[in-house]
């Protein structure tokens, strides 16, 4: 028996292909980030350990570099990888061994992100995305950046040999193999891309006080630099030519000063928003990638250049964002959900951040899903859904409210005016959670000021649930909440404060129904 | 856009998609009116085991609560003189409810439906709930059985799915028979699809 494995195991090791390293500079780069991380050994070597003596800290930071530059280069000779027809495997780890197969079956999406170092060294990280759950699937940090796009055209041309070869029911794209016949060997072209003037635009309605929470962060940890009491208002006003002066001033130059630390934290928002999508979104471009399986490919990034490509049959859904202001102005956020989150951390793929309705077609025309018409008529949901949020507000804030007062101050009953805005949004979020079923696509609009469109092709629903909660069964409303393969698990589509009957309704057509007789039912809230 | 119409032909289409196998159809068309009052909705109840298995359960939580009451209880008397049994004698009705009624109540609030295409699972009372999962969306089955659960012939289904929100879908409470029929039923469904 221990023959027959034996030979068993030498047919297969003369036909595998060999295992690979990664490219040697990776040590490198290790080293580097290593380095990058123990960085504040040295002072803790001078300082404590070694009592000021100058040679011995050389000496013990030679060592600690030594160890790092000895330990990378362990982990990179324990990592190796081999590329077989069917899937990659990954040896890694330095005691405790881990031997991973991916099936390019599996694969989602291959991305390579290339940090500022990697960018000077020529190296490129290529990720593999399974949709796993648990993001990190796979990861060659790094290949030479012509390994690393190699490798990635060879995933994305991989196809199943054999007859069950459509990308299937599940995914829906019924034409299948009708983009395959096309030849493999067409040049991608450019679909979207953001100049600079877009990226300003996208900035400025990406208003947030990021750098602020940054700054703040920043002067916590080194107030040991700056002088004693400097976050104390006092110094600063003690340090004014002559404080007097300060008292002195009228009402209105007050006020004046008060718009001004307005204004400056405005701009503070401004310029956080304006320097993050910089970073995040230079030179934003969107690719059409006709290969056999046609995928959309976007690159981006000022110094972590970023390169993705997703297949355009994995797409679940798409997901159209905007705000209020932005709105007005033509411009949407297009995203799309698969399976695999973006390598950036978010759920969807931002694949257009700052785009006007046309351009947004454009996009998604290339896959199975249409916008929604401009005369779609949306179904609202039931009123009790602001109503509820409402009175809950009310008795809230009333009790915070009242039992401030009676503790401690009458103006305490002030705070019941905060439930006029907040009642107020809630309607206004009333008004904007709308639905609507058209062409073999649910449409679910929701938030006013976080504006969000979900369309979602029928044919890729998961699982529908119908739940009401204690404060439904009196209004005998339901909420239906949808189960896609991909977006956030925390926050699924839901359809909140619809009737019952309409729930049961709508979920049996959601589950059931062939596309033709859904066009155009409207659905009554009540 | 004449309303009332739409709506009529909406039921007859939901009454034509629910042609289960089972005896279910009715059921599931009155539900859709106003029988909310219905425990389970006329769907397949669990196997009666299960009551046995949630009173087991129960036991073993009100020990633990009784525990923790008979502490507070020594506590408070010794430390501030408060009356012997003002906490026991709450705690022992909670008790008494906890493993005569509620798994019963439990029990009857739990229900499924194993369709020609679909399975449908209902639970909860107050946070209700009544999930739909079509087989060819099922990515894979497990039949799971504790210790307990295997004293007792019951087995817990559970249905993966690639959805991120119900990616697992659990069933528990069915005879270990039945729980393996589905299993093989549901596989039968299952396409080798990529999503």
């Amino acid at each position: 028996m221990s023959d027959l494995a034996a030979s068993d195991q030498r047919d297969v090791m003369a036909e595998a292909p060999p295992f690979h390293h990664l490219h040697p500079l990776t040590i490198f780069v290790m080293t580097f980030n290593g380095l990058g991380r123990n960085l504040l050994l040295i002072p803790v070597l001078y300082f404590s350990v070694f009592n000021r003596n100058l040679g011995l800290t050389a000496l013990g930071t030679a060592a600690v570099i030594g160890l790092i530059i000895g330990f990378s280069a362990l982990r990179w000779s324990r990592f190796t990888y081999q590329v077989t027809d069917k899937e990659i495997r990954i040896k890694s780890g330095l005691l405790h061994r881990n031997n991973r197969s991916i099936p390019f079956d599996r694969i989602q999406d291959v991305s390579l992100e290339q940090q500022l170092l990697a960018r000077i060294l020529g190296l490129a990280t290529v990720r593999l995305e399974t949709g796993s759950g648990g993001g990190d699937d796979g990861t060659l940090d790094a290949l030479s950046l012509a390994d690393a796009e190699q490798f990635r055209d060879f995933i994305r041309d991989y196809k199943r040999e054999g007859a069950g070869d459509s990308p299937g029911d599940i995914v829906g794209e019924r034409t299948g193999d009708a983009e395959a016949s096309q030849p493999a060997e067409q040049a991608e072209y450019p679909i979207f891309a953001m100049d600079m003037r877009r990226i300003l635009i996208a900035g400025l309605f990406n208003f947030s006080f990021i750098l602020l929470a940054i700054l703040g962060t920043v002067a916590q940890n080194f107030d040991f630099l700056l002088p004693d009491g400097f976050f104390d208002p006092r110094n600063w006003l003690d340090s004014l030519p002559d404080s007097a002066s300060f008292n002195s001033l009228s009402a209105a130059q007050r006020l004046i000063g008060a718009i001004g630390a307005i204004t400056t934290l405005l701009f503070i928002g401004v310029t956080s928003g304006l320097v993050s999508t910089l970073v995040r979104e230079y030179g934003f471009r969107l690719d059409l990638v006709p290969s056999r399986r046609p995928g959309f490919r976007r690159r981006r990034g000022l110094f972590t250049l970023t390169d993705l490509v997703l297949p355009i049959h994995r797409i679940q859904a798409a997901v159209l964002q905007s705000g209020p202001v932005r709105e007005l102005h033509g411009w949407h956020h297009l995203k799309f959900t698969s399976l695999a989150s973006d390598p950036s951390g978010e759920t969807d793929h931002s694949s257009a951040p700052c785009a006007q309705m046309a351009e947004i077609n454009a996009i998604l025309g290339y896959t199975s899903i249409s916008n929604a018409a401009a005369d779609l008529a949306y179904s609202p949901v039931n009123p009790a859904f602001w109503w509820r949020r409402a009175v809950m507000t009310i008795v809230l804030i009333g009790a915070i409210s009242g039992l401030a007062a009676t503790l401690f101050h009458g103006g305490f009953y002030a705070l019941l005016l905060l439930a006029v805005p907040l009642i107020i949004l809630n309607y206004l979020d009333w008004l904007h959670h709308q639905f609507a079923i058209d062409g073999g696509q649910l449409f679910v609009r929701s938030g006013w000021w976080r504006r969000r469109l979900t369309i979602l092709p029928i044919r890729k629903i998961q699982s529908v649930d119908v739940s009401q909660s204690p404060l439904d069964h009196p209004l005998d409303l339901a909420t239906i909440t949808i189960g896609i393969a991909g977006g956030s698990a925390l926050t699924p589509l839901k359809i909140e404060a619809i009737s019952k009957t309409v729930a049961m309704q709508l979920r049996s057509h959601l589950l059931h129904s062939t596309e033709s007789h859904l066009t155009g039912v409207i659905y009554d809230p009540r | 856009m004449n309303d009332s119409a739409n709506q009529e032909q909406l039921s007859a289409d939901s009454a034509s998609n629910h042609s289960h196998a089972g005896g279910a159809p009715q059921a599931i068309i009155a539900v859709q009116g106003d029988d909310i009052s219905a425990y389970n909705q006329g769907l397949t109840p669990l196997d009666p085991a299960q009551k046995k298995l949630l009173r087991i359960r129960m036991i073993i939580r009100s020990l633990i609560l009784l525990l923790l009451a008979m502490a507070a209880e020594t506590v408070l008397h010794v430390k501030f003189g408060v009356m012997m049994g003002m906490f026991l004698l709450p705690a022992l009705l909670f008790v008494a409810w906890m493993v005569t009624l509620l798994p019963g109540r439990i029990y009857r609030r739990w229900g499924y439906d194993m369709g020609e295409d679909q399975l449908r699972i209902l639970r909860g009372y107050l946070w209700r709930t009544d999930t739909i999962v079509p087989f060819n969306r099922v990515q894979h089955i497990d039949v799971a059985q504790g210790p307990t659960q295997r004293s007792l012939g019951l087995s817990t289904l559970i249905v993966h799915t690639a959805g991120t929100h119900n990616s697992v879908v659990a069933l528990p409470g069915l005879a270990t028979d039945d729980a393996e029929m589905m299993r093989e039923t549901i596989k039968g469904h299952i396409r080798q699809e990529m999503i």
